[in-house]
């Protein structure tokens, strides 16, 4: 009987823990904030090959993107552009070509529903005057060689990013950057200008860069004006410098692994000069060999 | 003193007829599975000749045994750092070239083989790869001065033998060799234990058999480099190292262990001996002439009412001591001192020991009869055909005193019998030869009766291991009394 009890009285005691649980998570993602939740996402994922008004980046401008195309079209690329190009829409392909083939990249944690709050956005933007949206304004003055020296440094992390982002050389490489090269997680950005489209899109792009694996390292950790402004200068400095010809960077990688192997084994060789060697073979081989009297 | 019992051994040299018995019966009990192809626990080897493996004596290369370093010794094979810098790759290991490659023959080739010209014939195949080897040494390639001249030659037992003497071994008429059986020496300060990173190794403290936890063992072999007698060996197949175990489930059960019990020419002895195990350090650390004394010096008088007394309070069994006060390692090793441990140099204190081998008679011609007598009753051990530098670089760590002294009581023992059962030596000449070897008429009687006269229970006296009051340590033999069987309590019964 008393065991029974105390059972009840911890079952009800569960009841009440999930209650307060479910309690605190609706206070912590209260829906009267969406729309503010729904610009900030804006931000993050779209605004750095979009702007709403304010020209071309990479992507087209999305004012009146709504009446261009109906809702239910555009909700569809939004959640999977590659599927919709694999398929042959005929607008998505147009896309596509005035995008000179870069393909809008999946958004995580884009659903329908999400979507729809977007292109809500988008409409009401499109109908302001001037949209929050418009674009970073960037100066237009020409690159200096500071501004490649500086974006250089900044590149391979001899000068830290001001917001305490890591440093590009962690995941990328440049042509010519160094005898062994960047990091190989992530693309080459010797070209990187040319593929984006120049200068404006580019710098859009650093603003909040929506890749999956770049957003959330750089969410918290965004990426000054002025370091953009060098590292932009230098990424298009690198771009005239190299030729076409790639293949020799992972050659003298491979190089460098071979003498490294060899010099390893040496040095093996070398520690263990008094490592035990055939008895028998060079015995039987050497004919004359003699006990060491 | 810290009396404790070891199962030694003799192996009286003299008598080894080069037979192989004793491998093969240690074989086919417990080297005859997957992996332990190529390991010989017990192996016979010719000398002068190169042994198993190839050279084995050449501690410059194997880098076995203990090596004296300014007041202690040290482990030639690794030390505390070494062992860490060394724990994946040992760098001293024998290669399998230099064991062999264990092989089969393709005998389904004999049945299977296509119709042609020549008769189809057994092909070797290598036990390791499958493949078709060309064989190219074994265990025992030099058996008998067989291989080449080569094996004999490089010998390391030779160093120190001048031109002439190496000559003469392999000169025609006088070409000679014995043998040496080797198994594992149960050494009193064990290499190979100590060098074991794992721990897997210990010396049993009831019998000093020196054994490998099977299931301790990680295979990290720093056993088959340090034991400078290259008796532990890696089974490739377990992952485990292995070894001579003294067969010590015979020994426990009281039957001697298979190569004792096979031996054909009865060359093998086994009985306990008491030591005293806080003098080892010590003598392990006196200088080369001194470690044969000392080694001896260790073995303690069972018959000493101290030694008894204090082996009591160790623990040891009246019964055990008893049987060490009739072991005839005791006599050989102890009264009589003519076996001696095989290159006590390497300082492992090896529990084994040897009686040194006689050579063959040596005869002077005169005119036209044949000698075997001079003035010089032992010329012929001085001018043995095995030369007395040889004998002493195997037994006496490169001292040829107790060699010499070993060989001697022997020679004296054999010519007392002569003048006792052939006559052409008179009791005079006898006499004076026990003399001057160091032994009375008693000794030589008794030398002569358990070499030539032993029986079974003389040769093997085993220590009862008391296994029944053993296993009470581990389990109470009371623990299910009247509670199984079918006792009134629960009988059988039908139904459920």
């Amino acid at each position: 009987m008393e065991r029974s009890r105390d059972n009840l009285v911890r079952r009800r005691g569960g009841a009440i823990r999930l209650l307060a649980a479910v309690v605190v998570s609706v206070g912590a993602y209260p829906h009267f904030t969406l729309g503010q939740e729904t610009a900030t996402f804006f931000k993050q994922n779209c605004y750095s090959c979009h702007t709403i008004g304010g020209g071309r980046l990479v992507g087209p401008d999305l004012k009146d993107v709504t009446q261009r195309k109906d809702r239910d079209w555009l909700a569809r690329f939004m959640l999977n552009p590659q599927a919709m190009i694999d398929r042959g829409d005929p607008y998505a392909k147009q896309i596509l070509e005035e995008a000179r083939g870069v393909v809008m990249s999946q958004i995580a944690g884009l659903t329908r529903d999400r979507a729809n709050l977007l292109l809500d956005l988008i409409e009401a933007e499109s109908a302001l005057e001037k949209s929050q949206f418009e674009g970073v304004k960037f100066s237009d003055r020409p690159f200096t060689d500071e501004d490649v020296a500086l974006g250089h440094q900044l590149f391979t992390g001899r000068v830290a990013l001001t917001n305490g982002g890591p440093s590009c050389i962690s995941c990328h490489t440049v042509r010519g950057l160094s005898l062994l090269g960047g990091g190989r997680l992530a693309l080459d950005l010797t070209k990187v200008s040319e593929r984006i489209g120049g200068r404006k899109p580019l710098s859009a792009w650093l603003v909040s860069p929506a890749t999956t694996t770049m957003q959330p390292v750089f969410r918290d950790h965004p990426l000054e004006a002025e370091e953009i402004l060098p590292l932009v200068a230098y990424f298009e400095g690198a771009a005239k410098q190299v030729g076409d010809d790639d293949s020799v960077a992972p050659l003298t990688f491979f190089l460098m692994g071979l003498g490294g192997m060899v010099l390893v084994l040496g040095l093996f060789d070398v520690l263990w000069k008094n490592r035990f060697r055939a008895v028998r073979r060079p015995l039987v081989a050497g004919g004359e060999m003699r006990t060491s009297a | 003193m810290n009396v404790r019992s070891q199962v030694s051994m003799v192996f009286h040299l003299d008598k080894c007829i080069g037979c192989h018995t004793c491998s093969i019966a240690c074989k086919n009990i417990w080297t005859d599975r997957k992996g332990t192809d190529y390991m010989w626990w017990n192996n016979v080897e010719t000398k002068p000749g190169t042994g198993f493996p190839t050279r084995w004596e050449d501690q410059e290369k194997y880098k076995g045994g203990w090596e004296k370093n300014n007041g202690s010794i040290n482990l030639k094979s690794t030390d505390k750092k070494r062992i860490v810098l060394n724990i994946f790759h040992n760098p001293h290991m024998p290669s399998m070239d230099d064991y062999y490659e264990p092989w089969t023959y393709d005998y389904q080739n004999l049945f299977n083989a296509k119709e042609g010209s020549d008769q189809p014939t057994a092909l070797p195949i290598s036990k390791v790869t499958g493949e078709q080897i060309n064989v190219e040494s074994g265990p025992n390639w030099d058996d008998d001065l067989g291989g080449s001249p080569l094996y004999a030659e490089n010998d390391p037992n030779l160093e120190g033998l001048t031109e002439d003497q190496r000559a003469q071994l392999s000169a025609i008429e006088r070409l000679v060799f014995f043998y040496f059986p080797r198994i594992c020496n149960h050494c009193l300060n064990p290499a190979c234990v100590a060098s074991c990173p794992s721990g897997a190794l210990y010396k049993r403290g009831e019998d000093g058999i020196v054994l490998i936890d099977q299931k301790k063992c990680r295979a990290w072999r720093s056993c088959v480099s340090a034991c400078p007698y290259k008796k532990t060996y890696f089974n490739w197949f377990t992952g485990k190292s292995e070894k001579c175990i003294l067969c010590f489930p015979r020994v426990e059960t009281g039957q001697a262990p298979a190569c004792f019990h096979s031996c054909v020419g009865r060359i093998r002895y086994l009985g306990v001996l008491l030591y005293d195990a806080d003098r080892i350090e010590e003598v392990a650390n006196l200088p080369t002439e001194e470690l044969i004394e000392g080694h001896r010096s260790l073995v303690l008088d069972p018959n000493d009412p101290v030694v008894a007394e204090a082996a009591r309070r160790n623990g040891i069994h009246d019964s055990v001591i008893e049987s060490a006060q009739k072991s005839p390692v005791y006599k050989f090793v102890k009264e009589w001192r003519i076996a001696l441990p095989p290159h006590i140099e390497y300082r492992t204190m090896p529990m084994l020991y040897y009686v040194p081998p006689m050579s063959p008679v040596m005869s002077v011609r005169n005119e036209k009869t044949i000698e075997h007598v001079s003035d010089n009753l032992f010329h012929d051990i001085d001018q043995a055909r095995v030369p007395l530098k040889f004998l002493a670089n195997l037994f006496g760590g490169g001292h040829e005193a107790k060699v010499v002294y070993a060989l001697r009581k022997q020679k004296a023992v054999r010519w007392l019998r002569r003048a006792l059962t052939v006559g052409d030596v008179t009791m005079d000449q006898a006499k004076r030869m026990l003399n001057e070897a160091d032994c009375t008429e008693e000794e030589a009687d008794a030398i002569y009766r358990l070499t030539s006269l032993c029986t079974f229970e003389e040769r093997f006296v085993i220590p009862p291991s008391h296994r029944e009051e053993a296993i009470e340590m581990i389990q109470d033999p009371h623990e299910r009394r009247q509670s199984a069987g079918f006792g009134f309590l629960s009988g059988p019964r039908r139904g459920l």
